[in-house]
């Protein structure tokens, strides 16, 4: 397992200071694949780089696999090559001067104890095989394709079994279709392994798809972490609302709460008028906060049937046809409200329509 | 004509008469390089000719090659240059790579200044250094080995400045900062990914350093060394200076030396044959150089990001860098040249005490032979302003032609500029004595004039030259002419408006750094120079020969403080043209 507590991370450079990390904390129990998640420069590689010790993080704690490996209260710190961990770099970091068995006997032969000749021929047979290159053994490592060197990273990282696999956006520099592959492929290879694995993407689509948990970051914190499905449903805050998937704002004040804790409801006056939200329980009357609703649960209702509450007439500004979805623009009073639509629905611009915004899907989000 | 046309708008611009200025470019490329060929011709030609070049009857003979691989004398001036290139690059790397490291890799305070005095060192007139080494080290007035023999009553000077290795190691403290800063670049160009990933698969930073840096940089570090290998294969100064009274040679002063016999007329067969071995030699070291250059993107690992490399902190290991890089500054540099301002000022040359301090004299500068001088400055200034300007023009229309027209043969123009790189200033020194003492003779005198000097200078710095309006113009998008052209303007218009100014910032620095070049030059005026074009370099060489230490010492410290303003100004032009500048 991998247990970060409360890491905090500073750069120091000529042009001055920069925090990159401010106090995180992470527990990936054994086997779990984990990935962390955010903007460009929100301090997913730094943190990595503090697991696998290429930065001397500020203070915290890190533990791998029940050994401490750095803490700032107990003054350890514990050097890369003797933390037993895998890590594929985005560049892949594949040695060129080496052939491709060269690159995945590596690890092993730093090993202690050091595998004899046939134990290291074996095993990394065994790697390369794992990530279907057998057979390139001899090539000289630079006359790889990008997705070849993908693999051949990958096996090198795995080929002395480490307790933990970091991965730094290894998907980053394939083309898409190869990416789509890969993310399976990894995938697959972790979980045969039972490895755990911290994975570092900017890409949601890589987050929700290959991970057991997630964690949204920005700004050098963790905003919310959680199963992906958890995280795409109730997003805690108009942050990860936004970042993941898209989502429409309204902000506004609460006038009212009813129910109980959990699965309160609220009214909120809006600038298109009130609307009723789902909250967290702890909103109090007189709160501001902002709702989120995703574009694909937005429905259109008929104009003749009896308004209901969470309704409002609207006018069409804009329908761009994107294959299998109609991405419609509909202005509600001074706001604009973004809704997907069958293709086969007909809907045409300057047409006035009614919307329905269902309080199942309407998430109440403290500012 | 193009103005023409810009005042006669009814004339359409197809009418437009013959644009000359294409012409006058493929002429002056054909000159510049013509020039190159010529010179190497004639130091080929003469050495397979007997008897007084000018004969009415020319003789075609192997006697030369016979004699110079006959005689035992040429294999041991071989050995010596072989020696003696070996240990300046040794020195050179042993200095420079650990200095490229602290710079690159680690937490070294003060990093621009360091960059900053290695770029000026560079400068530095080389045998101004050698001076000051032979009042350091020479056996009978060398300042440490007097000192040591009074200290500890020796018979003999523990230390010999004039035998191969100590030459070797002083011209490898003067390579230094090219080393360090081709180094440097060689560092940069690494991903650090590499060897982190060599730490996270448990190799410890030395086995790390060992097993995947080294190897990694060994292709970029090998041409580097090549390079300065050739530079030490070819150099003059140092040995000229220090090791030729004690007649220990290597190539280029053994060239001078049978060009210059003290009776009798030299042998002009023998010096070209000399010459002709050392092209050779030096052209396999150039090939050795752009093969192992080509190798090198090999192993560059293209990532597109700008990397940005772990720095390792120094902790306690800061003060000992610090002394490390300081004292290579002050051994190398400092020491050398503040013996050189010391014996400058005495009469004869004495241990530093204050008895020796108030012997303190001008003399050494009063004594100077002011019309001398004062014809040496002159002279040099010219240079300054010539060399830099014709060699750029002659630049700029080789690369336009190369790189922006399809004339057969362009790619020929592009070798016989790059040539001179190759070959030893010595040898286009003697080849430009050759040619004007036999070929264009009372045709054209340039002998004794400082057309001779402005003519060897300037084909010498070609390849310099090419190459950087080389990587200029292919910066420029031929888009941006083109576009000019659709207006109607001319090829010189183009030039004009367009390039040169595109250029600009690369053209001038490129001109003050051969202004400099050109300042601290001795090899090339060492054979050509007389009493009338004699620049102020040869002035210090004039007194060296004539063992006048005083006199020789007063006149390169005075060089020294003339140039101050130049390096001045050359630092601010590289500063604003981001040529000085750490990561
Ligand atoms: N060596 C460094 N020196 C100074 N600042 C750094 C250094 N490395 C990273 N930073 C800064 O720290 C912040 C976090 O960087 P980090 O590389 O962790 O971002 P990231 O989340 O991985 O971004 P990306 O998705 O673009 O890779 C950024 O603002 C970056 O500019
Ligand atoms: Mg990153």
């Amino acid at each position: 397992m991998i247990g970060i507590r409360n890491l905090t991370m500073t750069y120091r450079t000529a042009h001055g200071e920069h925090q990159a990390v401010k106090g995180v904390s992470v527990d990936i129990p054994d086997g779990q694949f984990y990935t962390l998640l955010g903007p460009s420069g929100c301090g997913k590689t730094t943190i990595l780089r503090c697991v696998a010790g290429l930065e001397q993080p500020d203070g915290g704690e890190i533990i791998i696999g029940g050994r401490t490996v750095f803490s700032s209260e107990k003054g350890i710190w514990v050097p890369p090559h003797d933390r037993n961990i895998g890590m594929v770099f985005q560049s892949y970091a594949i040695w060129p001067h080496m052939t491709v068995f060269e690159n995945v006997a590596f690890p092993l032969r730093h090993k202690k104890p050091k595998p004899n000749r046939a134990e290291i021929k074996d095993r990394v047979a065994k790697a390369l095989a794992l990530v279907h290159l057998a057979g390139l053994e001899d090539r000289p490592a630079p006359y790889l394709s990008g997705g070849q060197q993908q693999r051949l990273a990958l096996a090198r990282a795995l080929v002395s079994e480490p307790r933990v696999l970091l991965l730094d956006e290894p998907l980053s520099n394939l083309d898409a279709k190869l990416r789509e592959e890969m993310r399976f492929e990894i995938r697959q290879v972790t979980e045969r392994l039972g490895v755990t694995t911290l994975f570092v993407t900017h890409e949601q689509i890589e987050a929700l798809t290959m991970s057991d948990v997630m964690a949204v970051m920005n700004d050098g914190l963790i905003i919310q972490q959680g199963a992906p499905a958890e995280i795409y449903a109730k997003p805690t805050g108009a942050f990860v609302a936004d970042f993941i998937g898209r989502s429409n704002f309204l902000a506004g004040k609460i006038t009212a709460v009813s129910g109980t804790n959990g699965s309160s409801v609220a009214s909120v006056a809006t600038p298109i008028g009130a609307l009723n939200a789902r909250t967290d329980g702890k909103s109090k009357i007189g709160d501001s906060v902002t709702i989120a609703i995703r574009p694909e649960n937005v429905v259109l209702v008929s104009p003749s049937a009896p308004a209901d509450a969470n309704e409002f007439a609207g006018t069409v500004d804009a329908v761009v046809y994107v294959g299998n979805l109609l991405d419609c623009v509909i202005a509600v009073g001074s706001e604009k409200v973004k809704l997907q639509l069958q293709p086969s629905a007909a809907v045409d611009r300057g047409a006035t329509v009614r919307l329905s915004f269902p309080l199942e899907h309407c998430l109440a989000l403290p500012q | 004509m193009a103005t023409l046309a810009a005042e006669q708008p009814v004339e359409p611009p197809r009418v437009r008469g013959f644009d000359f200025v294409p012409g006058g470019l493929l002429g002056l490329t054909i000159f510049a390089t013509g020039a190159v060929l010529v010179l190497v011709s004639i130091v080929l030609w003469l050495s397979f000719t007997e008897g007084t070049p000018g004969d009415p009857v020319l003789v075609y003979t192997l006697d030369h090659y016979r004699a110079m691989f006959g005689d035992g004398f040429t294999y041991r001036v071989l050995w010596n240059t072989v020696l003696f290139s070996a240990v300046t690059t040794t020195t050179a790397f042993a200095l420079a790579l650990p200095m490229a490291w602290l710079m690159e890799r680690t937490d070294f305070p003060g990093k621009p200044i360091v960059f900053t005095m290695m770029t000026l060192a560079l400068l530095i007139p080389s045998f101004a250094v050698s001076l000051g080494w032979v009042f350091l080290l020479h056996p009978k007035i060398g300042l440490i080995n007097q000192g040591l023999m009074h200290v500890f009553n020796l018979e003999n000077a523990p230390f010999d400045v004039s035998n191969i290795f100590s030459m070797g190691v002083i011209e490898g403290m003067n390579l230094t900062p090219l080393a360090f800063i081709m180094t440097a670049v060689v560092l940069r160009s690494m991903d650090p990914a590499l060897e982190e990933a060599a730490a996270i698969s448990g190799a410890k930073p030395w086995q790390a350093v060992l097993r995947v840096t080294l190897r990694v940089l060994m292709p970029g570090l090998l041409a580097a060394a090549i390079y300065i290998a050739t530079i030490g294969f070819a150099a003059f100064d140092v040995p000229a200076i220090l090791g030729l009274t004690r007649r220990i040679f290597t190539f280029s002063t053994y060239v001078f030396w049978v060009l210059t016999p003290s009776e009798g007329a030299p042998e002009y067969g023998n010096v070209a044959t000399l010459s002709v071995i050392m092209v050779v030699l030096a052209a396999f070291l150039s090939w050795a150089y752009r093969r192992a250059q080509r190798q090198a993107p090999k192993y560059a690992v293209v990532t597109g990001k700008a990397y940005r490399p772990r720095i390792s902190k120094l902790g306690k290991w800061r003060s000992l860098a610090i002394l490390f890089v300081v004292g290579y500054f002050i051994v190398s540099q400092l020491l050398p040249l503040i013996m050189l301002a010391w014996a400058s000022l005495l009469p004869y040359l004495q241990t530093p005490s204050l008895q020796a301090l108030e012997s303190i004299t001008t003399r050494n500068f009063v004594n100077l032979p002011k019309e001398l001088v004062w014809r040496a400055g002159t002279n040099t200034a010219i240079l300054m302003v010539l060399v830099p300007t014709i060699t750029l023009i002659l630049s700029v229309a080789v690369s336009w032609v190369v790189l922006r027209t399809k004339i057969k043969g362009r790619g020929w123009f592009d070798f016989l500029a790059f040539l001179p790189l190759a070959i030893p200033a010595i040898v286009f020194s003697v080849a430009a004595l050759l040619l004007a003492l036999f070929v264009l003779r009372r045709y054209i005198p340039i002998y004794g004039t400082i057309w001779i000097l402005v003519l060897v200078y300037s084909v010498a710095r070609l390849s310099y030259g090419t190459r950087m309006t080389n990587s200029a113009l292919i910066q420029i998008h031929p888009e941006l002419e083109e576009s000019a052209k659709v207006c109607g303007a001319s090829t010189g218009n183009i030039l004009r408006r367009i390039l040169l100014p595109l250029m600009g910032p690369s053209l001038a620095y490129a001109w003050i750094w051969i202004a400099l070049l050109t300042y601290r030059e001795l090899t090339l005026p060492v054979v050509i120079s007389t009493s009338s074009n004699l620049p102020f370099s040869y002035l210090v060489w004039g007194f060296v020969q004539a063992s006048a230490y005083g006199s020789a010492s007063a006149a390169a410290l005075l060089m020294l403080c003339l140039m101050l303003p130049f390096l001045l100004l050359y630092w601010f032009v590289a500063r604003r043209a981001g040529m000085i500048a750490p990561r």
